[in-house]
């Protein structure tokens, strides 16, 4: 308890700093500043996992249950890899004056990536089932 | 029309969702986000003019490193951060104890906490993000406001982790536990239906059988989270690490340029006026009243020295390259500047924060210190700096001052 105690003061007294050095921003920028640090949580919250939890009710009824690992693993890396490249998949700090900016063809890279990933989901399964044959495996058949 | 209920945390009924999992995905995501504070600390530290403790002037490629990781680190996260996000989102319809003030203030408290932990986190992700593609779509100052917040999230995190503390110690212990079937009653991952059989009953959910679950274990989400931050991690590092410039396709940049090195800010975007960097430009040493001015044929015909040195950005980009140009130290013997005496850096630059700069003496004393006129054997290109600029060792790439037209010692 004590260590708790000692961690959780030492986490308020970083945040107090934090703080701090945000209440010194100018009040524009603050205000600013104040309004993305909602909308982040506000589309996290109120999108994203309501999307995403919508798409796994939808997926569970689509998918057939034997691929069901393979698609989730898939899903899972194609949307979060994706989300962390919004920013280049937009160009949205191109600049003309500056062609060495965001100089690639982020479409094809995406479009490559994404047929990488479903061939990754395809192949999975049958290639777990070469390297592991037999009753052993996780997703059994049977009924039970 | 009867308007649907609010959901409730039993509403989320995927058997996945286990605070060990999210203790361990965590854990990760802690890993990541304290390389990525101290690393932005470290580039904090490289910013400013007035530390009692200057940066090292080695290794050259120091920068270089931390920068690099630091930006990785934050891309490593996003992933990390969905997936542990999902894991507790039931939680924010958790219940809430009115009634008794005591509870009341310990739930609220902690939502308190956890709303500030998510918001700066995710604040942090986005505006590093975007500001790694150069791109600023809010108006506040993306330095002052990125480092602020950045000691909240950290805060919040270790207040987190202290009231977590005994959930993390017990997550590590053992393997994860498969998905608990019994709440699998049917929303998110119902229980597979097998044809002919009895199939899913939601009456009876225990007795669903443990091999009829067709979803992944929890170890196949963890193990998948970590998947996708690396992955996340190799598609972007062609940034910064040569070898990977082809697989990372979303880099922001190829590292192509002229003279094989890209540009992080242009003439044009600087403000640089061709006028001034034609054959009447001159370059002003000033030491007090003692002035030399030099033209691009003087420097070029003092001893040029080549040396490699990368050049690297706080956008997590950087490059290595061949500079060819004049000593620093040798420049500044010219008018007799002192040993310890710190250099002011004016260029012909007319937009940017960055326009007039301060050069420590360790670095514009040190012997791989180099006022360049050429870049990969080839004169300078006009978005590279020239007629000359600076290019130190383990600097961030803002001090590596373009279009040099004043270098004078700090008094």
């Amino acid at each position: 308890m004590r260590t708790r105690l000692a961690i959780g003061v030492l986490g308020l007294v970083m945040g107090a700093f934090g703080a701090l050095r945000f209440l010194q921003l100018d009040f524009p920028d603050m205000v600013d500043a104040v309004l993305w640090l909602a909308a982040g949580v506000v589309v996290h919250d109120g999108v994203i996992a309501p999307l995403t939890i919508a798409l796994t009710v939808l997926a569970t009824r689509v998918v057939p249950s034997k691929a069901r690992v393979r698609v989730t693993v898939g899903l899972v890396v194609l949307a979060t890899v994706t989300v962390s490249a919004v920013p280049v998949l937009g160009k949205l700090g191109e600049r003309p004056d500056n062609p060495t900016l965001l100089d690639r063809n982020y479409l094809v890279g995406w479009l490559v990536f994404a047929v990488l990933v479903l061939l990754g989901t395809l192949l999975a399964g049958p290639v777990a089932r070469r390297l592991r044959p037999g009753p052993g495996m996780r997703v059994s058949r049977s009924p039970g | 029309m009867k308007r649907p209920p609010l959901p409730t945390e039993a509403s989320f009924t995927s058997p996945l969702r286990d605070e060990r999992l999210t203790a361990r995905i965590g854990t990760w995501l802690g890993v990541c986000f304290g390389l990525c504070f101290l690393t932005g600390l470290i580039s904090h530290w490289y910013y400013l003019n007035d530390a009692p403790l200057l940066p090292p002037v080695r290794p050259v490629w120091g920068y270089r490193v931390t920068q690099g990781v630091h930006v990785l680190s934050g891309i490593a996260s996003i992933p990390l951060l969905l997936v542990k996000l999902w894991s507790v989102y039931p939680k924010l319809f958790g219940e809430v104890p009115f009634g008794k003030l005591r509870p009341l203030l310990l739930n609220l408290a902690e939502k308190a906490s956890i709303a500030v932990l998510v918001a700066a986190s995710i604040f942090q992700l986005a505006t590093g993000l975007a500001n790694s593609a150069q791109w600023y779509p809010w108006s506040f100052s993306f330095r002052s406001t990125h480092y602020a917040v950045a000691w909240i999230a950290i805060g919040a995190l270790v207040v987190h982790i202290a009231v977590k503390l005994p959930i993390i110690r017990a997550a590590w212990v053992g393997p994860l536990p498969e998905p608990d079937l019994g709440r699998a009653s049917g929303r998110e991952f119902e229980p597979r239906v097998e044809p002919g059989g009895e199939g899913a009953s939601d009456s009876q959910p225990e007795l669903q059988p443990a091999t009829s679950y067709g979803g992944p274990s929890r170890r196949t989400i963890l193990r998948t989270a970590v998947l996708a931050s690396g992955v996340a991690v190799i598609a972007a590092a062609g940034n910064t690490v040569p070898l990977l410039r082809k697989v990372s396709v979303f880099a922001v940049r190829s590292g192509e340029g002229p003279q094989g090195v890209p540009i992080n800010r242009s003439a044009k975007a600087a403000g640089v006026l061709t006028s001034a960097v034609g054959p009447a430009f001159q370059l002003t040493l000033a030491n007090r009243d003692r002035e030399v001015t030099m033209s691009r044929a003087d420097l070029e015909a003092m001893t040029q020295r080549i040396h490699q040195l990368p050049i690297a950005c706080v956008e997590g980009w950087s490059a290595s390259a061949q500079w060819t140009g004049v000593r620093f130290s040798e420049l500044l013997d010219k008018v007799g500047a002192p040993g310890d005496a710190a250099l002011r850096i004016r260029s012909l630059q007319t937009r940017g924060a960055f326009a007039v700069t301060e050069l420590p003496a360790s670095f514009a004393r040190d012997p791989l210190t180099l006022l360049a006129l050429k870049l990969n054997s080839e004169d300078l290109s006009l978005d590279h700096g020239f007629p000359c600029r600076l290019i130190a060792p383990n600097r961030p790439g803002v001090f590596q001052t373009k279009w040099v037209t004043r270098i004078e010692v700090v008094t």
